[in-house]
């Protein structure tokens, strides 16, 4: 795990429809320390995914710079694990295929990367799926699949991108405190992006707040772990900065 | 309770073919019609023992069997590869995809001519035949398998480590399997049509030959019977090696639906 340093970041494209040149982020400046679990919210269209899809390396950036762990980012690589909102697991392999794929990648060899993605599988209670494919299984557990497969490969960095976007709301839930006691267990250093200002708070250590491709503030989140719903719903300090992020989003 | 299921599915397909047959056996000598415009199924069945005992049958079978095999597999080496470089690349896809367009309309038995002048009477030319049927369709389906595959399953490879290779062997392939299996099983239909009409104009081995010669002589019998065997080869074909490939791989995986 290392940290995350992303200096003057922008991005711009042009729009072939408006015929001109448009600016998705602007001058974007983050650091992330190693094991910190930061996220980035923000309404569609704010630039918060292609924030992300420029750390994952999938597109180029167009100014500033992204480190990871002092080395500038060039095209995706697997320093950089990636959870997807449409969870982009392979669904000609099996479950436990699936997450030995980034080990695999890496030249382990057969059992010892069956070995850790057992043990990557327990981490996330699918010991009993590792032998079904992907489109057997609930999207729930789709997304299980897909958050350990990341962390098979031990990146420095965890991205995730709107994960849970795509599940049902008691599915969500529940996802959301797996992933923070995984995040406990591991210690990754985590990106996460999402619109939802609740989940934002629920899971991060500090919420960066993003609006029209600029930073608007960011929050440091001292709520003790580990953290649950239950105990969460009608907690005063997580309805006070759940109020305070939605604000400063609402008003940009 | 599979295997029950299994049986009674196979009975059932079964099931109109016996009425046909059970027709043709009462019908025809209840009509007293002239074998010479259509065989008593007994004689049919004749044709088929001795067929078999002096080997003729087997000959024309292996033949056809043969420069079906030759020709798919050439077709598909080429195929799938070049299918997998157009899909990845858009300047050789679409440089390439009107010529496809092309010659997907030709391919089959409009290249007989020219394949008797450039490679002779017989093996080369009716190969070269299967060859284009199934190429072409194979190509095409692959390049479109190609760009189903979603962006983010190639990414989730790239950031999980994958490099050209790797994502060669483990996504584009698999990941444009499926159009690529439903290809093979077009693509071979098309080249068994072709066969046979190849076989009839360009060789003199075969089952195509078999029942263009038979003409010559009356033998309505072995027409039949030809015909019989055509079509019974295909279906074992379609139902014994390709559509349980289909099962055990796509179906499986969930990226098609079972037809």
């Amino acid at each position: 795990m290392k940290d995350l340093t992303i200096r003057n970041l922008s991005k711009t494209y042009f729009d072939p429809y408006a015929g001109t040149n448009v600016t998705a982020v602007h001058d974007v400046s983050l650091k992330v320390e190693q094991g910190e679990f930061v996220c980035i919210v923000g309404p569609s269209g704010c630039g918060k995914t292609t924030i992300l899809n420029m750390i994952a390396g999938f597109i180029p950036h167009t100014g500033g710079e992204i480190l990871v762990g002092g080395r500038p980012v060039k095209g995706p690589g697997p320093d950089r694990g990636v959870v997807f909102q449409s969870f982009a697991l392979f669904p000609w392999r099996t479950v436990l295929e699936n997450v030995a794929f980034g080990p695999k990648m890496r030249g382990v060899r057969k059992v010892e990367r069956e070995r850790i993605a057992h043990e990557y599988l327990a981490l996330a209670k699918l010991t009993e799926a590792a032998g079904r494919y992907p489109a057997e299984l609930s999207g729930g557990m789709q997304q299980r699949v897909g958050v350990v497969r990341a962390l098979a490969n031990e990146p420095d960095v965890l991205l995730m991108d709107e994960p849970f976007a795509s599940v049902d709301a008691q599915t969500r839930m529940t996802l959301q405190e797996e992933l923070t006691r995984i995040w406990q267990e591991k210690r990754p250093t985590v990106i996460f992006i999402t619109h939802d200002v609740q989940e934002a708070v629920f899971l991060a250590n500090r919420v960066v707040a993003l609006s029209k491709g600029r930073v608007l503030d960011d929050i440091a989140v001292d709520l003790p772990r580990p953290r649950s719903w239950d105990a969460l719903n009608d907690d005063a300090r997580f309805k006070e900065l759940s109020g305070r992020v939605l604000q400063l989003v609402r008003s940009a | 309770m599979m295997m029950l299921r299994r049986l009674s599915s196979a009975l059932w397909f079964c099931a109109p073919f016996v009425v046909l047959l059970v027709l043709w056996a009462v019908f025809i000598p209840y009509f007293d019609v002239n074998p010479r415009l259509f065989p008593h199924l007994s004689s049919v069945i004749q044709a088929g023992i001795e067929g078999i005992k002096d080997g003729t049958l087997i000959q024309h079978i292996s033949a056809s069997l043969l420069r079906v095999a030759v020709g798919t597999v050439l077709a598909l080496l080429i195929a799938i590869p070049l299918g997998i470089a157009m899909g990845v690349s858009p300047i050789i896809s679409s440089f390439l995809t009107p010529l496809f367009r092309f010659f997907s309309v030709l391919a089959g038995i409009a290249w007989i001519p020219i394949a008797t002048l450039w490679f002779g009477y017989g093996f080369g030319a009716i190969t070269f035949v299967i060859f284009n049927a199934v190429f072409f369709i194979v190509t095409y389906n692959t390049l479109l398998g190609v760009s189903t595959i979603p962006l983010q399953v190639r990414n989730a490879a790239a950031s999980l480590g994958a490099g050209r290779w790797a994502m060669l062997t483990e996504v584009l392939l698999p990941g444009a399997l499926p159009n690529i299996v439903t290809g093979i099983r077009t693509g071979l239909g098309f080249a068994w049509r072709g066969l046979i009409a190849a076989e009839m104009i360009a060789t003199n081995l075969g089952l195509g030959y078999m029942l263009f010669v038979a003409r010559d002589f009356y033998r309505t019998e072995v027409i039949v019977l030809g015909m019989i065997v055509i079509g019974v080869l295909w279906l074992l074909l379609d139902r014994l090696v390709l559509a349980p490939i289909e099962r055990a791989t796509i179906e499986r995986w969930g990226m098609v639906q079972r037809a």
